[in-house]
């Protein structure tokens, strides 16, 4: 057995025993991303996984280093980006990702992007010309 | 600072060329000759063609530090890096298919499931997949 796979086995049994914990916080994961067009909040999390809103939070953090509606941000945002490359206006796509307002979404995106939902746009129709003529 | 080019030290940057094209799947994106047998050439994924690139550096041949680190991480079974899947079971079972050899079949780790191949180059690589 290599030292790898005996680290695995250590880091296993030491971080990652307890099943049920990890059902929870897998579970809640799939929820979102199945779900992330729609309203979610931790009260919604928390009722569907028979848990405390608390105790999801700090489980979710612990094992995927973010708050369960950091998550649903990243996702959405993840998801905009699919979306404005075939060519949606932003608005659009604000509001079928499930974000409520356009202004939001463009400051949320910009800040983990660099660029404005619009200006991402732009550069993809460019970098795709550019490409094109090449 | 931006992350675009990640080196992967291989032996052979012809033969990893072929490992990383025709059973990993990524494309070729850079292939720079630097001497008569020393090549600047990277790799992108097919799916982020404007990611991040693997640059298959020759290092082990030339540097000796590099090469005894290598082989170090290799035989402890230690990988040198990793690749995000959306299926590791998936994926396992079509590199098998094309003869490359796993130290670590899939192995669920908490809230990731991980599987080791040898790149045939000197590396082991970990895929990974979020649970």
């Amino acid at each position: 057995m290599t030292y790898y796979l005996k680290e695995i086995t250590r880091i296993k049994n030491n971080c990652y025993s307890n099943q049920g914990q990890l059902d929870t916080v897998i579970g809640t994961r799939h929820y979102i991303n199945n779900n992330f067009d729609n309203e979610l909040n931790l009260d919604l999390l928390s009722h569907i996984r028979f848990t405390s809103k608390f105790h999801l939070l700090r489980l979710f953090k612990r094992y995927y280093g973010q708050t369960p509606m950091q998550y649903l941000i990243d996702r959405r945002l993840d998801k905009s980006k699919e979306l404005l490359l075939k060519g949606q206006n932003v608005t659009e796509t604000c509001f079928d990702i499930g974000f409520e307002s356009p202004s939001s979404f463009s400051t949320l995106f910009k800040s983990k992007f660099g660029l404005t939902p619009t200006e991402f746009q732009k550069r993809a129709i460019f970098t795709r010309s550019d490409k094109e003529c090449f | 600072m931006i992350v675009k080019v990640i080196g992967v030290p291989v032996q052979d940057q012809e033969k990893a060329l072929k490992f990383y094209t025709e059973k990993l799947g990524f494309l070729k994106k850079v292939d720079v000759p630097i001497s008569e047998h020393n090549r600047w050439l990277t790799v992108v994924s097919k799916e982020e063609q404007d990611g991040p690139e693997i640059l298959l550096e020759p290092a082990p041949n030339h540097f000796e530090p590099a090469k005894i680190y290598q082989k170090a991480l290799f035989d402890a079974g230690i990988p040198y890096t990793q690749f995000n899947v959306d299926d590791v079971q998936k994926e396992y079972e079509q590199l098998t298919k094309l003869g490359v050899e796993f130290s670590v079949k899939p192995t669920k780790m908490g809230t990731v499931k991980i599987a080791v191949f040898n790149d045939t180059c000197g590396n082991n690589i970990q895929i990974v997949q979020m649970l």
